[in-house]
């Protein structure tokens, strides 16, 4: 559970610069989460060398494929970018699904590491616990930097934003390929981890839709928002989980929480407590 | 400083500007007058280059503003208001503020976005505009008037040298009305440019030194203020042809 969290909170937290930073809602961004993972499992199981090497290369990869695809579907906003988000999603499962280089549907099968089982996943949990520093310093930093407060402003309004002197275009996605970077090195992490890597595990809706969940829970465009949105649903999942068993109810559960949230606090629960001015110092790094 | 050639404009076959012509000399107040729909916001955003013009050129000096993105225009020292006022609610008096820092906040990206210089700069426009302290509200708790006067603010943040004020008296109260005549006059004494677009009459001619008047799309008259007044064209174009 700690490390699933520490995985969450580092994929909300960075898809938090476009999406609630920028305001382009990507339901398919675990396509970095995905090529991530195929980029250091391919190496890995075809040269040898550690995911824990090649993911600061498999950050960059997605990086570098974030900044193609946010030139093409960025040019559009609103419920567009969101049917493209999804279809870029589904334009790598399909893809993924028949490429046999990689395996195809069966995916790249890798090999576990030399430790002991009680040893095996504290690599992971290191990795994974600096890469969820990172994105919430990430976070922070472009929330209180000129390229966050220009991403802020984007948002709201384009137009008004250019007369500023803002280059839109390459602000939205620049931080449409920043986003992709943590989200990308920790699927070569968590391909580790789980020692295979599947289309139908990482090209699934389901990881994107948690990390838009998670923020808008939290608080989107706020730094803390994610972070408190992912432990949330986290915990609230696992004691639904251990309650009722692994049925369904943990899906409808979590979708009332969702709305009993946002009746009450429309903004996420950092957003809206500190709307009220109820926020604790501690959570408002904003 | 800036010269408009021949701009034309269209939409769906229907002319908002045609062929305009006219040039704004540096240091003045200029009014671009017109019945509602003569296209006086429309030229506004052909020269911010919101919209691409059809035909003609519009030089800001020796740079052709026709063929630049909106941001780099900005980057030149124009700066603009709009007739409704586009401020984002969402952040606080003085992140709008800062938004418009000189050169355009495109420059230098990874320094924070407040610093000690740009807050002090804000500070004083806030001053300026009499509306101190309000630094860290959030925009969208602001009266309509407070607004207004923050969408001159922010324009001026930039420090621009052409100033382009989209109806900037317009539903706002007397005193406020005095307040925004004083400051327009104080950044023409400064050396600043302004073209606004106005139909608070009594505001043009107590403050332009140039007025140019638009009806359906065409520029029909250019003048001095005590000129424009008794322009036949003008007046028709106004109160409309006896029958």
């Amino acid at each position: 559970m700690v490390l699933f969290s520490f995985l969450y909170i580092t994929m909300s937290s960075s898809w938090n610069i476009i999406g609630g930073y920028g305001g382009f809602i990507s339901i398919g961004h675990n396509v970095f989460f995905g090529i991530g993972a195929y980029f250091s499992g391919f190496i890995y199981a075809r040269y040898g060398i550690s995911p824990f090497y090649t993911a600061v290369f498999a950050g960059m990869i997605a990086t570098f494929f974030g900044f193609g695809v946010g030139l093409i579907t960025l040019r559009v906003k609103g419920p567009s970018f969101i049917i493209s988000s999804i279809a870029l999603l589904m334009i790598f499962r399909t893809l993924f699904d028949r490429w046999e280089l990689v395996g195809g549907a069966h995916g790249i099968t890798l090999p576990h590491n030399n430790l002991s089982v009680e040893w095996s996943k504290i690599p992971h949990y290191y990795a994974l616990l600096v890469l969820m520093v990172l994105s919430i310093l990430l976070s922070w930093y472009v929330r209180h930097s000129k390229f966050g407060l220009a991403l802020r402003s984007i948002s709201h309004d384009e137009i008004k934003s250019e007369v500023t002197g803002i280059n839109i275009k390459i602000i939205k996605v620049t931080a449409y390929a920043i986003s992709a970077y943590l989200i990308g090195a920790a699927g070569a992490i968590w391909g580790d981890y789980l020692t295979y890597v599947r289309p139908n595990i990482f090209f699934i809706i389901l990881i994107a839709a948690n990390m838009v969940l998670m923020c808008i829970l939290g608080g989107k465009g706020t730094v803390t928002g994610p972070i408190i949105g992912t432990i949330v649903i986290i915990f609230f999942n696992e004691f639904i989980l251990a309650n009722f068993g692994a049925s369904e109810l943990n899906i409808f559960f979590t979708g009332l929480l969702m709305i009993l949230t946002l009746l009450y606090f429309p903004d996420g629960i950092i957003g809206s407590l500190k709307k009220r001015k109820l926020l604790p110092g501690f959570l408002d790094w904003d | 400083m800036l010269k408009i050639n021949n701009a034309t404009k269209s939409f769906a076959g229907i002319l908002a500007v045609n062929s305009c012509n006219f040039e704004i000399e540096q240091g003045t107040i200029s009014a671009l007058i017109g019945p509602n729909g003569a296209g006086k916001t429309t030229l506004f955003n052909c020269i911010s280059r919101i919209y691409p013009i059809d035909s003609g050129e519009i030089f800001y000096w020796d740079h052709r503003l026709d063929l630049m993105p909106t941001y780099k225009i900005a980057r030149l020292g124009i700066g603009r208001s709009f007739q409704i006022t586009r401020t984002l609610d969402h952040l606080s008096v003085t992140e709008n503020l800062v938004l418009h820092t000189a050169g355009g906040i495109g420059n230098h990206l990874l320094l924070p976005a407040i610093t000690r210089e740009n807050k002090l700069k804000a500070d004083e426009i806030m001053e300026f505009l009499g509306i101190a302290s309000l630094g860290e509200m959030d925009m969208g708790s602001l009266s309509f008037g407070q607004k207004k006067l923050l969408d001159l603010g922010t324009v001026l943040m930039a420090d621009p040298d052409l100033i382009l004020l989209d109806e900037p008296a317009a539903g706002v109260n007397l005193r406020l009305l005095e307040d925004i005549i004083d400051k327009l006059v104080t950044l023409k004494n400064q050396g600043k440019t302004i073209l606004l677009i106005e139909h608070n009459m009594d505001l043009v001619m107590e403050i332009s030194d140039e007025v140019i008047v638009m009806s359906a799309g065409e520029i029909i008259a250019q003048g001095k203020p005590t000129e424009i007044q008794k322009n036949a064209e003008v007046l028709e174009a106004y109160l409309g042809s006896e029958a």
